[in-house]
């Protein structure tokens, strides 16, 4: 039951926020409530690491290692998201109470929408999650109301519902093969055991339409077009939600269906994910070096980690552990990153890098964490990134992957150098803007932030070792 | 008995007619200019969509099926036209794209390619498949390849969206033929795509109030090398 209560309490949270005008009551909800949605997902991650899996309703909602990951990492993500915002939007959006309640119930419903993903046994439902994903966060992503945001609102709706479409095509195929087979029940496992006796061609029509499909929300180049624009426009708490979890959970999906298409002969999904990881990682790495606007560098960023999470899924077995590993320290990193970035925004008003110098005089708050969490997501120990691509670089060597392991190395050096030229010219040198005081939320916000990117960068609790053994039994045969 | 046979032949006939109008409506919805000439063409592929869901209800017995016809009626036929006109008002009467980026002959022959491809994909499947799915899945498949360029093609926000929902229609029209007997994600996903017009359709008219109009070629501002400095307003 606990599973069901994860999506319903942001769904209450909304209701609250829509009913009541006392903007202090709607921030403390929706703070108390993605606390709860956390503590329930731990508390069903703590579940699966006991019994492997959560049926509430058979062949219609359960939980099992993947899914309680992506929960985990969504609670969190939501519950640092929510407790940013409040001193966040105050400020940003100090003179319109109104907007600001506009802003959590869309929030609110938004993060309903997210957990509803993981949490269903069945595609078709699954892929109806994901549409209300993309229709519930549009507002959020055109919140700011100027015409970048608007633009960037519309080229994410367009573009991802686009995809969606695509993806539900692919869906149906499989759909049918189960129909041709006489199984009744649509759930995951059911498609895991059909595929071997699914014609082949129509495997390869579903994945090609289901890759592409969802590839477009995940952020996979060529289909990215939208990302950087969506994840740099929207106010910085939904940047660090959109960045941080919402690509990783439309890639959970494809992770699903990951058994079913890795059954097709001659390892064509894993070289599909192979080629288009790396298109994805080189294309971010190059695109990071030119970027002007310092959100939209680490939405890059973002590009080039899905790429990264596609490289470990296509190696195969051997890369499994290492991608999920990445997976969760990609969340914890990324959503730092942005509120380190709003931080610095907040500082200065502006999103320029050209303009930005000598933060960490400025703001030393804001200079040092986004000093120290680009480090971190560009991949520099003692963070958990580096141990995480650490493993994945391993991964790649011992199954043999040479090529791939050479140019991922240099790509992501690449990224690491772009990632670092900017900061350098943002944190260092003289100061361009006067000293400003961050809101307290902001503070509290980065220091809750800091403590899993700091522990799961020197070890990794065996608890959660195990959590991440378990989550690769999803994508196991 | 003989009776019925006899209908239930003429209407897998009729399903491949309709099959066909589908594809050329698709066809035709990418060629034209005006936005309102979109919409109406949108509105009768809609409504060839639901006769056929309709239609293969009868053949299947599928009441899900039935319903999934009728919300497609309600949603795409009624709903979604009203929707437009109210919410954008004028703008969909008077706007037409003046220059296509490719020219008519050249999508014409890109349309023909996309059915010969879709054919080539899903010919292997279709070996033993039932007449209607032999009909509904290629140009299902079809039709969304069409969708997929005109919507990479269009310059106006509402012919744009249109194009999306056209896409809609065309994994939808492939999947009635093929999910028969389990039509509520259908269901689930149509009533959705009401969400998704109503908030494309706000979405269009907040950014003609504050863009000062729905063409979205003129929506280039995010992009590497430009100056954020510059700020908005400033484009010609």
């Amino acid at each position: 039951m606990i599973i069901i209560a994860i999506p319903l309490v942001p769904t209450l949270a909304a209701l609250i926020a829509l009913l009541t005008p006392r903007i202090q009551l709607i921030r403390l909800t929706t703070v108390l409530g993605t606390f709860a949605t956390l503590v329930l997902s731990m508390i069903v991650a703590h579940e699966i690491t006991q019994r492997i899996r959560l049926t509430v309703l058979p062949h219609w909602i359960g939980v099992g290692g993947l899914s309680s990951l992506i929960l985990v990492l969504q609670g969190f993500v939501a519950l640092t998201a929510a407790l940013y915002s409040w001193g966040y939007m105050k400020r940003v959006t100090s003179l319109h109470p109104q907007r600001q309640q506009q802003f959590y119930v869309n929030l609110n419903l938004f993060l309903a929408s997210l957990f509803m993903v993981p949490i269903f046994l069945q595609p078709a439902l699954t892929w109806v999650a994901v549409e209300l994903t993309t229709v519930l966060s549009v507002f959020l992503v055109g919140f700011d109301n100027t015409p970048r945001a608007l633009e960037a609102a519309w080229k994410y709706a367009v573009i991802t519902i686009m995809g969606a479409t695509v993806a539900v095509l692919g869906i149906f195929l499989l759909l049918w093969g189960l129909l041709t087979l006489h199984v009744s029940i649509q759930t995951w496992d059911t498609l895991k055991t059909a595929a071997p006796h699914m014609p082949v061609v129509q495997l390869k029509l579903a994945f090609v339409l289901i890759f592409i499909g969802f590839g477009t929300k995940v952020g996979i180049v060529p289909m990215h077009t939208w990302l950087p624009d969506a994840h740099s426009q929207a106010p910085t708490p939904v940047c660090a939600l959109l960045s941080g979890v919402e690509v990783s959970t439309i890639l959970y999906v494809i992770m699903r269906l990951w058994p079913v298409f890795e059954q097709i002969p001659g390892g064509f999904a894993q070289n599909w994910a192979l080629v288009f990881g790396l298109i994805s990682v080189g294309t971010a790495a190059f695109l990071m070096i030119q970027v002007r606007d310092f959100k939209r560098l680490f939405a890059f960023s973002t590009v080039e980690q899905m790429g990264i999470l596609l490289v470990g899924l296509g190696l195969g077995p051997a890369g499994h552990y290492a991608m999920m590993y990445q997976l969760l320290t990609h969340a914890i990193t990324k959503s730092l990153v942005f509120y380190s970035a709003g931080a610095v925004f907040l500082a200065t008003s502006t999103l320029d890098i050209a303009s930005v110098k000598g933060v960490i005089r400025s703001s030393p708050v804001a200079g040092t964490t986004l000093l120290f969490s680009g480090l971190a997501i560009a991949g520099a120990p003692p963070f958990a990134v580096f141990l995480s691509e650490f493993a994945l670089f391993r991964a790649s060597l011992m199954s043999r992957h040479i090529i791939v392991l050479v140019l991922l190395l240099v790509f992501v050096t690449l990224a690491f150098f772009g990632i670092l030229r900017h900061l350098n010219h943002m944190i260092f040198g003289p100061p361009s803007h006067p000293r400003i005081t961050l809101p307290r939320s902001v503070i509290w916000t980065l220091v809750i932030g800091w403590i899993p990117v700091l522990v799961l960068g020197v070890y990794l609790p065996a608890s959660v070792h195990h959590l991440l053994t378990l989550t690769t039994l999803a994508l196991r045969r | 008995m003989n009776q019925l046979m006899v209908v239930n032949h003429l209407l897998v006939n009729i399903n491949s007619v309709i099959g066909a109008l589908f594809l050329l409506s698709a066809v035709v919805l990418m060629t034209q200019r005006q936005a309102q000439a979109v919409l109406r063409l949108f509105v009768r592929q809609s409504i060839l969509l639901a006769v056929s869901a309709f239609i293969l209800g009868w053949l299947h017995h599928s009441a899900e099926l039935m319903i999934v016809g009728l919300i497609t009626i309600v949603a795409k036929a009624v709903l979604i036209p009203q929707l437009l006109t109210r919410t954008l008002g004028p703008d969909i009467r008077s706007r037409r794209e003046l220059d296509f980026i490719v020219n008519t002959p050249v999508s014409l022959l890109i349309a023909l390619g996309m059915t010969v491809l879709s054919y080539f994909f899903v010919a292997p499947l279709l070996n033993g498949a039932n007449q209607t799915i032999a009909v509904n899945l290629p140009v299902g498949l079809d039709v969304l390849l069409i969708g997929v360029y005109t919507l990479a093609v269009r310059r106006e926000a509402v012919p744009q969206m249109l194009a999306m929902m056209a896409i809609d229609n065309g994994a939808f029209y492939a999947g009635i033929a093929i999910t028969t007997s389990s039509a509520i994600v259908e269901l689930a996903a149509g009533l959705e795509g009401v969400m998704v017009v109503l908030i494309a359709a706000i979405l269009a008219r907040t950014l003609a109030q504050r863009v000062g109009s729905t063409e979205v070629s003129e929506l280039t501002h995010l992009k590497e090398g430009e100056r954020i400095g510059e700020k908005e307003g400033e484009s010609e």
